[in-house]
């Protein structure tokens, strides 16, 4: 019997209920629901109104900025109706800073999801010490992006840098690392570095492939490399998927490591070298160095809007080949 | 309609609910950030917007016993002090730079005039304010004249700048002199002279000169060319008159030359205070300041020295401050009296003595100016270059209608082209007025 010919929980036949049961077995059937209703309510509620003041609200905010030109503090902001989305479909530095935003995600996401993945395939084989070692691999996640961004900073500093320093000892003079047109490379880096995550995420999809389909696989005499391109990926790709989603959508509002490359004041963002002006630094200066609040809000919306857009065309692309290893008939 | 026992709790109900749920903890958000006026033990509360280390807990603690006002310190941040206005409950006393914030915050009449304060004060005499303290005036056109919106807690001339003698020796490089002031030019041909550099690192920077930031530093240098950066009426920057673009050249030749820290080459200790009295920089434009951290080394101070301001040929002798840093008094702040018994305390009393005697700038009440170190000769070499420097100090105005983060902002983005080669200064300066006039345009808009 396959997995599919198993009944599902849905399906099984349930005895008929007895025409007393409401009245001598617990309380009425509308009594339970109301019950039920009202524990899920209440245990969503704290991340209902956690949503609602934290996310709903600034964001209604941020919409009603966006058709101002608020700067926080003077007393003579007016409303422009749709002149800051305007501005912004003429502004270059924008249009740059999202292209390069954009070019970062297709470079690091795939790469990071490669090499996730590829920590993870090699630390599911029975090595020794195998605990230590997704331990180890998985350690940079855990550091705070902070002291990961600001690691980085000193490890490439062109004069007092460790990196620099070992180039020297093979006579090759110092780089300037955090500078274009290396600065780009630096935060690749940042970002390959606390791959663990993924890996973790992958190595938790790859236990979950039935080890049967590998070992039928081997007796039919594939090799490693078409057991894992046509078994491992496509049972996989659920995992991969939710990867290329969550890491699109946190890749194109890197922020954190290009503000700590930089010297992290309002005014200092705008001073990190070009190919690192990405749209969120352009969205920080807006706010916190030009005081346009106005428009750094509209900046946002339109980046929302596109991320919705891009991720429906993720899904709409990729719903072919992304196999899903559930039953379809407990959907019913 | 009440609910009642057993009812279902309808998705439109759970919504309402929600929604009250959100007013009642925004109401409660804000209630955080609003600044009491009563201390919980009784007494007087106020909540001050400072650098942590404006203002240590022992301070606290002293306010606390001398004039029985608790003080809640809140982390300066513009962000938040942005929030805090617009809710109505700023805080009662605001970190600023004189020299950059006070007229942006008094154009927008946010900032409260304290004059009548200073004219009923006991402690806080205005004929004892030090001409620097001019930095925190505002006439509603020009920095330096009308109302004061504040006052600094010390301050320094921070074109004048510091040399490592010992670099200079082992250069081979004469010494500035300590009484006339030597030209920018001159100042650059030394610190090429001066940095030493091996495998493509810079070992020892031959000098460093940005100012407080940039915007202040291009408006300094411009003014010591004879210009002025400004337009008459605030309203517009001009980089390409003879003396901004005489400025602008000598700041991207420094940039260019590499002799010290700059946009395409940062200071891996961020500032220049470590890098100097770690023998790694034989110049420094920091002003008097600077001696607070050189004289925690005495071995780094009897080989220091405090040089005048430079000049440019054909240019006038200033030496402005660029900072003043100190403390305004936000006009909807709830404590005022007792903001105005701290300010009194903070500027006047036992903190602006025990910070007179540390160094760190110099003091702005003219009667603290004797506690300033002078116990060692090298005190004494330093306090002798300070005195005659301050017969050349002026206030250099900036402009009310941008706050100078926005202008460094947009000087950051453009400068850097110029300093590695890809444009002339001449583009350099058009691409900076476009862009800063464009959001001085914006400003005086707001402002009205």
């Amino acid at each position: 019997m396959t997995v599919d010919q198993v009944p599902s929980v849905a399906e099984k036949p349930r005895p008929a209920a007895r025409p007393d049961a409401a009245s001598s077995a617990g309380p009425p059937r509308s009594s339970m629901t109301t019950r039920r209703h009202r524990a899920f309510y209440m245990f969503t509620s704290p991340w209902i109104i956690g949503f609602l003041l934290l996310t709903v609200g600034p964001m209604a905010y941020a919409l009603w900025l966006s058709f101002t030109t608020f700067d926080g503090i003077s007393p003579n902001w007016r409303y422009v109706g749709l002149g800051n989305y305007q501005e912004l479909l003429s502004d270059s530095v924008t249009w740059d800073a999202l292209g390069r935003a954009g070019l970062f995600a297709i470079t690091s996401v795939p790469l990071s999801i490669i090499a996730g993945m590829g920590l993870a395939v090699l630390v599911n084989r029975p090595l020794k010490a195998r605990g230590l070692w997704r331990t180890l691999l998985y350690l940079p996640a855990v550091v705070p992006p902070v002291g990961a961004g600001l690691i980085f900073k000193q490890l490439f500093n062109r004069d007092s840098g460790a990196t620099n320093g070992v180039l020297n000892i093979f006579g090759i003079d110092a780089i300037a690392w955090l500078d274009d047109p290396y600065a780009r490379y630096v935060i690749l880096m940042t970002v390959l570095w606390a791959a663990g995550n993924i890996m973790i995420i992958s190595l938790a999809g790859l236990q979950d492939v039935p080890r049967e389909l590998h070992e039928a696989a081997r007796i039919d005499g594939a090799s490693a490399w078409r057991t894992f391109r046509s078994i491992t990926v496509p049972l996989l790709s659920p995992v991969l998927l939710f990867q290329a989603v969550t890491g699109m959508i946190a890749s194109v509002q890197t922020i954190m490591p290009m503000l700590l490359a930089a010297n992290s004041t309002p005014a200092g963002v705008t001073s990190i070298p070009q190919s690192n002006y990405m749209y969120m630094m352009h969205v920080f200066a807006q706010y916190f160095a030009l005081g346009r609040y106005g428009y750094a809000s509209a900046l946002l919306w339109v980046l929302f809007v596109l991320i919705l857009i891009a991720t429906g065309l993720i899904f709409r692309f990729t719903s072919g080949v992304v196999f899903y290893n559930v039953d379809p008939e407990a959907k019913k | 309609m009440r609910s009642h026992a057993g009812a279902s709790l309808s998705r439109r109900r759970f919504l309402a609910l929600s929604a009250g749920g959100v007013a009642g903890t925004a109401a409660l958000s804000g209630c955080a950030l609003s600044t009491a006026g009563a201390a919980p033990g009784g007494g007087e509360s106020i909540t001050m917007m400072v650098k942590l280390d404006d203002i240590s807990p022992e301070l606290i603690q002293q306010a606390q016993k001398e004039l029985g006002i608790s003080i809640t310190v809140v982390q300066d941040d513009i962000t938040r002090l942005i929030a805090m206005l617009t809710n109505g409950k700023p805080p009662d006393l605001v970190r600023g730079l004189g020299a950059l914030d006070a007229p942006y915050f008094a154009a927008r009449g946010v900032a409260e005039d304290l004059d009548p304060y200073f004219a009923k004060s006991t402690i806080l005499k205005t004929d004892d304010l030090d001409p620097a303290n001019d930095v925190w005036r505002f006439d509603g056109t020009t920095q330096g004249k009308g109302p004061r919106y504040g006052m600094a807690k010390d301050f320094s001339q921070d074109a004048m700048f510091w040399y490592n003698t010992a670099l200079f020796d082992k250069a081979g490089v004469d010494y500035p002199s300590e009484t006339e002031p030597i030209t920018y030019e001159e100042w650059l041909e030394n610190a090429k002279r001066l940095v030493q550099r091996k495998n493509g690192q810079t070992t020892v920077y031959g000098g460093s000169y940005n100012g407080v930031n940039l915007t202040v530093l291009l408006t300094n240098l411009t003014a010591a060319a004879g210009g002025s950066l400004f337009s008459g009426d605030f309203t517009r920057v001009d980089f390409t008159t003879p003396e901004a673009r005489k400025a602008l050249t000598w700041y991207v030749d420094y940039a260019k030359t590499k002799v010290g820290p700059s946009l395409i080459q940062p200071n891996p200790d961020t500032w220049d205070g470590p890098t100097y009295v770690a023998n790694r920089m034989a110049m420094s434009g920091s002003g008097y300041w600077l001696g607070g951290m050189i004289n925690e080394d005495p071995k780094v101070a009897k080989v220091s020295r405090l040089a005048p301001a430079p000049v440019f040929e054909g240019g006038r002798r200033l030496s402005s401050c660029q900072a003043g840093t100190g403390m305004w008094m936000p006009k909807k702040a709830q404590n005022k009296d007792a903001a105005w018994r701290v300010f009194e305390w903070f500027f006047g009393e036992g903190p602006a003595k025990a910070r007179a005697e540390g160094g760190w700038g110099i003091p702005t009440l003219k009667s603290l100016r004797p506690l300033m170190p002078q116990k060692e000769d090298y005190q004494k070499r330093v306090f002798k270059v300070q005195e005659a420097e301050l017969e050349h100090f002026s206030v250099t105005p900036f402009t009310p209608y941008v706050k100078t983060e926005a202008v460094d902002a947009l000087i950051n983005q453009i400068l850097p082209a110029a300093m590695n080669g890809q444009i002339s200064v001449d583009t350099l300066a058009g691409r900076l007025n476009s862009s800063i006039n464009e959001q001085m345009k914006r400003g005086k808009e707001q402002v009205g």
